[in-house]
């Protein structure tokens, strides 16, 4: 990165390539499959807009956790406000969602979400379910479910951003 | 767009930097703060009696403090525009700081009394309101500057660096402030300039994340 800062285009080429592959590692473990592109290429738009903030007598790896850590954040936020459409029956997809729900960090953090909370955000954000068909599902309204999906959502990006630790 | 065509546009695009530098940041603060204070001074608006009061436990406590919670505050502020800062320990710290000063007024407080005043009569909240909004409006010059540093860093927690940043500002204009504010009184100081740096501080929350993209 220090010689990236001196405009050396080959080295930050390289630094990018393997900033990428590890950005996809991480989001890989912590976002819907579908957010990840989305996530590393904000990633590595905020990396080279704040390049100059690196101070090269630190380690490289906090920094770019950090920045990493603030997009994962921005992302969750972005999803909790976009609206959550439901699929059509008949439309036949392979659940890359599978995936996330076994991630064992999001798992992690839906554990600290209150069950009610964590129950629909499992159903609906991670397995496609339809707010009625959650709501069916898990006997609450359907107005309970948004409500606790929103709140979920809100109390999940709350738990990330107050952990210290982002490696 | 795939990854590797955003990191080629990204090389393309890729120009030498100047490197962030705190101590260059922190220059640049303390030369707007001699500016304004010079200012502020220079026009003649220190209080008539500062050479007799300035050695008072009093005025000591008033200006050391001040000073005292200006350079702590301003300090986090700047740490925290690095996008691997803890702002909200520091932060923590900077709150003790605050109680800590508030509790030495406390103790001076009989020292420079109240002259058997009741509470409402010595917080004179109409000259109270007043003050605070002095102390908004000088700490406007450094919220600016603060937030222009925040622009050109990368702080992970903006809305917590944005309180930062607003505390600094306000404890600055609170102490611009106090060299030409007459009132003798530590509860008065204690509640009014708190005030003053508490709407500063809200502010900056509100304002500063507001279309901020790391």
């Amino acid at each position: 990165m220090a010689s990236a800062q001196d405009g050396n285009g080959g080295a930050y080429r390289r630094l990018l390539s393997e900033i990428s592959a590890w950005l996809e590692r991480y989001f890989g473990r912590r976002l819907p499959h579908a957010e990840v592109d989305d996530a590393v290429q904000e990633t590595l738009l905020a990396i080279h807009r704040r390049r100059h903030t690196f101070d090269p007598r630190h380690a490289f790896g906090p920094w770019l956790a950090a920045i990493a850590r603030r997009k994962w954040i921005d992302q969750l936020r972005a999803i909790e406000r976009r609206p959550s459409d439901t699929l059509p029956e008949d439309l036949a997809v392979t659940g890359h969602e599978t995936a996330v729900t076994s991630a064992s960090v999001l798992a992690g953090l839906i554990e600290q979400l209150r069950p009610a909370q964590a129950q629909v955000i499992r159903l609906v954000k991670l397995q496609g379910y339809s707010i009625d068909e959650a709501s069916r599902e898990t006997g609450q309204s359907p107005a309970a479910v948004k409500v606790n999906i929103h709140r979920g959502l809100a109390r999940l990006a709350t738990l990330i951003e107050n952990q210290d630790d982002v490696a | 767009m795939s990854h590797d065509a955003l990191i080629a546009g990204l090389v393309t695009n890729l120009d030498p930097v100047r490197r962030r530098s705190v101590a260059r940041e922190a220059a640049l603060v303390l030369m707007l703060a001699a500016v304004e204070l010079g200012l502020f001074l220079g026009l003649g608006a220190m209080r008539d009696d500062m050479g007799a009061m300035i050695g008072s436990p009093y005025m000591l406590w008033k200006l050391g403090g001040l000073a005292l919670l200006a350079l702590a505050s301003g300090a986090v502020a700047i740490r925290s525009l690095s996008p691997t800062a803890q702002p909200r320990r520091d932060l923590a710290y900077v709150a003790v700081l605050v109680g800590l000063t508030i509790i030495a007024g406390a103790l001076i407080d009989p020292m420079a009394g109240g002259d058997g005043q009741t509470i409402l009569q010595r917080l004179s909240p109409a000259n109270g309101l007043l003050c605070s909004l002095c102390i908004a409006v000088l700490a406007l010059p450094m919220l600016a500057m603060l937030a222009l540093l925040m622009r050109r860093g990368a702080p992970t927690r903006p809305r917590t660096s944005a309180w930062s940043i607003g505390l600094a500002a306000g404890t600055w204009g609170a102490l611009v402030f106090a060299f030409c504010c007459p009132v003798n009184d530590p509860l008065y100081v204690a509640t009014w300039y708190c005030v003053g740096c508490t709407m500063v501080a809200v502010m900056a929350r509100w304002l500063l994340p507001k279309g901020f993209r790391l």
